[in-house]
């Protein structure tokens, strides 16, 4: 019989649930230009901020800095990369919207073959800042308070999301191998989620589809010809589900279809590639969250096939106004 | 050949074991119960054929005697139901209120075992062996007569005499009296029985929330269950048993006493998915403004007399409007989930209505529906499993860990509402379940039926008495209260019958004089006539007499005991006696010693105050606003 206590114990639990649910669901950038995370679309507290800092390692025969994965056959690219960001969300028309930009850096390496000639090629710097805006179409309205927070559940939420990307980063057009792009491009995609069973963190399963149409620019001087790239179409699939409250593993996967490119007129092949991964991810803190990621192409041993697998660790750092301020009282009272 | 041998033997059998009963067709002298059997001469006839069947033996009772339906909620508050001033909606409840009676001042005990000892044998718990709460039991009760913590041997139990007059007699449900094979629901009278032993415990399996008795315990027809039904879930399935115990016996020109004590809505809040979300948001708004919302309507409805106060916010739960969005949404989360509990609970007590409708036996069917004591505001989980570092408290990690709002109502959460909502679920009284303060002990009570010749959906504030269903129900029956039972002297009934109340020929079983006591947990009240005498522990009471007016003051706002020193006299005569007759031995020992020093100091709460925290934002006159100069 220690009502009070108990009371306060009770306020203080919930307290520590807000902080958890807010931590779990920040913002999450994605951590390639091909394929988004596990669990990016889950919405959370507007006004809400968030940072990534994204390590890649990948290798493959097409150069992953580049969104239309064009495929150069016998080549060998080793790439580090690295993404940060800026994301915030707000209340759009009582829906939960974000807008983000990303900004890719690093360096890449590899054999390419131009006129039968091959020879090693290197880049390195910043690449294409990508500018990214998503509004929640059908799901719950914007979370505008912490209890916004806690009846937060999807069910079957449906989002428009637009990306598109500047064409200033770092490109040198005597060579094949870049990290900037020399062309706009973007993409629209309709991000799906669609929650399975009950909503408690350590219970969370979820099934999300991101089907996406990219669109490309011409690039009127690679190496002195002309690149276009036909429309394709990206479908990513997730299955996540929390081992923890805190910890968390999803299967995922892709498939790229279309997008054949040509040079100077010279059609390449049409991609229809599948790519699996798997994911795990664990919240640290109250603003830290850490994934880690391993995805692969698969049926790629013919040399016209994309093949590319990457290793990736994201940390993102998310914040809000409320929660810094009640992190600042805890021991206060 | 063969046939006629067979007939012979059956008429040998029958010759030693029929049993004429001339004697039972004169007056029976019900003193002694069971009625022994008549002394009758043996048939001696080798051929049944040629026998004259011996006249049947059986209880005189009336023609045809109303089935009786005892719907128990468990820590059900008086205002939780519609026709009682609730937003909580029971459509079910409401319409047994509407063609019965609503009754305002009926009492309970103040905790679970208590009350349901008192319901079934009709005699005061330190005679029946609730004295004190088996798991309470003190050092110096302990071994003593009365305080067993079981329904003891020297009563007589309800549906055994029920049984004895003729009546099928069924129970689903909640026992909590005792677990031992001579203590169960079937041993103590019913034929038919799915009960579970404790006092409460998960809705959706055999999970407690003790590690030292992990399980619940259930018993099916006196024998214990080593698994539940499929598809278990507690409201559901004990409505479900019950009404096959009743289809089973159908036709066979028995009446029936069904009892089913429900486990809902005590904590656990367990419930069914699309039973949570019922109410949402609606609580956000506060205790306060609940209470008060229920308080205008039980005026309106006649309920609660016009100029009645609600009983002042105990002073350890906070204002709610000085809360911000999230407790408030949690706490009234938690509320939702209650309020979505009384409403599983009214939606399959409507399931066991509509069934004797369509069977023809509603009709000839009272039905009386009540809460077993005051709404729980005490943390039960907590208390249990609190303290970190216990053996409950892994127990508790292991088992009853899923503390997320939605995962509320699944296995493995624990909810409960708190002090603040058992004192809405009580409006417009003070204090909860387990205080003998009018939060505690005072219920709400609905009967209709057959024997009830009030105006239907009338209110009706008579003092009334759990203990008075013994021999109301038996009088029903058409049976009474033996002085001996097998052979043993039974302890004097506690309460009084209501049948001429309910007839309409008075409107109180008690007179003025009459005087009602309870005494649990050390803490001690006496009503009489408009007058309520209360000793309780600081600082749920002053550990000294206070004296209340409850005709002036239902909520027990002003202690008058000095003011009144006389009338404090004589109700403290009346305690004594109480003490004497019922043998009553007030505990060495109780959860309740320390709680001053661990409970905030108790304070008046005034509306308003500190204003510190009320003063909203100063507006000046917009004429007189202006910007700093330069």
């Amino acid at each position: 019989m220690k009502n009070k206590r108990i009371l306060m114990k009770s306020v203080v639990r919930l307290w520590l649930v807000v902080i958890a649910v807010l931590a779990v669901e920040a913002f999450c950038p994605p951590q390639s230009l091909a394929q988004l995370p596990p669990r990016f679309y889950w919405k959370s507290l507007s006004g809400g901020n968030g940072v990534p800092l994204i390590f890649e390692s990948i290798s493959g025969n097409t150069n992953p800095f580049d969104p239309a994965d064009t495929v150069t056959a016998n080549a060998d690219f080793e790439a580090t990369m690295a993404l940060m960001g800026y994301a915030k969300t707000f209340p759009l028309f009582n829906r939960a919207a974000f807008a983000a930009v990303i900004v890719p850096m690093g360096r890449i390496s590899g054999e390419v073959t131009v006129n039968g000639k091959t020879s090693k090629q290197s880049a390195e710097g910043f690449g294409d800042p990508m500018l990214e805006f998503d509004i929640n179409l059908i799901g719950p309205p914007a979370q505008m308070n912490i209890p916004d927070i806690l009846l937060y559940q999807p069910g079957f939420s449906v989002d428009l999301l637009v990306d598109l990307t500047l064409p200033i980063g770092e490109y040198d057009s005597d060579k094949q191998l870049n990290i900037g792009m020399n062309r706009w491009y973007g993409r629209i995609g309709m991000p799906i989620i669609w929650q399975l069973g009950l909503w408690v963190p350590g219970q969370r399963t979820t099934l999300e589809l991101l089907p996406s149409l990219w669109l490309y620019g011409d690039n009127n001087d690679f190496v002195g010809q002309t690149m276009k790239t036909d429309p394709k179409f990206q479908m990513d699939a997730h299955l996540t589900r929390d081992f923890t409250k805190s910890f968390w593993g999803s299967l995922d996967g892709t498939w790229f279809y279309g997008g054949k490119t040509s040079i100077n007129g010279v059609e390449g092949e049409e991609l229809n590639s599948v790519g699996l991964g798997l994911t795990l991810g664990y919240q640290i803190n109250d603003n830290l969250g850490l994934t880690f990621g391993y995805k692969s192409t698969v049926n790629d041993s013919d040399p016209e096939d994309l093949r590319m697998n990457m290793f990736m660790v994201s940390l993102v750092f998310g914040w809000h106004p409320i929660i810094e301020g009640m992190n600042r009282l805890k021991g206060e009272f | 050949m063969k046939k006629k041998m067979a007939y012979s033997v059956l008429g040998l059998a029958l010759g030693t074991a029929c049993i004429a009963t001339a004697a039972a067709q004169t007056e029976q002298d019900r003193n002694s119960l069971p009625i022994p059997e008549p002394q009758t001469k043996k048939i001696n006839v080798s051929d049944v054929r040629n026998a004259a069947p011996p006249e049947r033996f059986e209880g005189k009772s009336p023609a045809r005697r109303p089935n009786i339906v005892i719907i128990l909620a468990d820590d059900m508050g008086f205002s939780d139901m519609g026709s009682f001033g609730s937003e909580i909606k029971t459509p079910n409840l409401d319409s047994l209120a509407k063609d019965g009676v609503r009754f305002t001042n009926f009492y309970t005990h103040a905790s679970s075992s208590p009350t349901r000892s008192m319901l079934l044998s009709g005699v005061d718990t330190h005679l029946n062996g609730l004295g004190n709460m088996n798991e309470m039991i003190a050092p110096n009760q302990r071994g003593v007569d009365g305080y067993e913590g079981n329904l003891n041997n020297r009563v007589v139990t309800l549906p055994q005499l029920l049984k004895d007059a003729g009546y099928h007699t069924y129970m689903a449900g909640k026992w909590h009296m005792g677990k031992k094979p001579d203590q169960i629901a079937r041993a103590r009278g019913f034929e038919r029985d799915f009960s579970l032993l404790d006092g409460g415990g998960s809705y959706w399996d055999m999970k407690s929330a003790s590690a030292v008795s992990p399980n619940s315990l259930f018993t099916e027809d006196g024998r214990y269950l080593t698994k539940l039904p499929k598809d278990y879930y507690a409201t559901k399935t004990y409505t479900d048993k019950l009404i096959g115990y009743i289809d089973a016996n159908r036709g066979d020109g028995k009446p029936f006493f069904a009892y089913v004590a429900h486990q809902a809505p005590h904590d656990p809040y367990h419930l069914p998915r699309d039973w949570r979300n019922r109410h949402p948001r609606e609580y956000d708004k506060g205790w306060d403004a609940v209470r008060a919302e229920r308080l205008k309507r039980q005026k309106e409805m006649g309920i609660m007399p016009p100029d009645t106060e609600l009983a002042e916010r105990m002073w350890f739960i906070p204002d709610p409007i000085v809360l911000a969005p999230a407790p408030l949404y949690i706490l009234g989360k938690k509320m939702e989930l209650y309020a979505g509990m009384v409403e599983n609970m009214d939606f399959h007590v409507g399931r066991l209505i509509d069934h004797l409708k369509e069977i023809g036996e509603y009709e000839n069917t009272i039905f009386i529906c009540f809460g077993d004591n005051g709404a729980e505001g005490t943390d039960l989980f907590g208390m249990i499993a609190g303290a970190q570092g216990s053996r409950d408290n892994l127990f508790a990690a292991i088992h009853w860990s899923w503390t997320h709002p939605n995962a509320w109502g699944e296995p493995g959460t624990w909810v409960g509402y708190g002090p603040m909502w058992a004192q809405v679920s009580m409006t417009p009284f003070s204090q909860y379940k387990g205080w003998l303060a009018e939060g505690g002990i005072h219920n709400a009570l609905l009967v209709s039926g057959p024997v009830v010749k009030r105006t239907k959906g009338s209110i009706n504030h008579g003092v009334m008495h759990v203990a008075d269903l013994m021999p109301t129900l038996l009088e029903v029956a058409g049976t009474s209260y033996p002085k001996t039972y097998q052979g043993h002297e039974v302890p004097p009934l506690y309460g009084k019958s209501w049948v001429p109340m309910l007839a309409g020929q008075t409107d109180s079983p008690r007179t003025k004089d009459d005087h009602l006591a309870w005494e649990v947990f050390g803490n001690r009240a006496v009503r009489q006539g408009d007058w309520k005498l209360r000793w309780q522990i600081k600082p749920f009471g002053k550990s000294d007499w206070e004296l209340f007016n409850l005709a002036a003051d239902p909520t027990e706002r002003k202690d008058l005991a000095q003011e009144r020193p006389d009338k404090l006299k004589e109700l403290v005569v009346l305690w004594d006696q109480y003490v004497r007759t019922n043998n009553v031995i007030l505990p060495n020992r109780t959860l309740f010693d320390t709680m001053e020093k661990d409970m905030p100091q108790r304070v008046t709460v005034y509306p308003g105050f500190p204003p510190l925290i009320y003063n909203k934002q100063f507006e000046p006159p917009k004429d007189m606003m202006a910007d700093p100069k330069p």
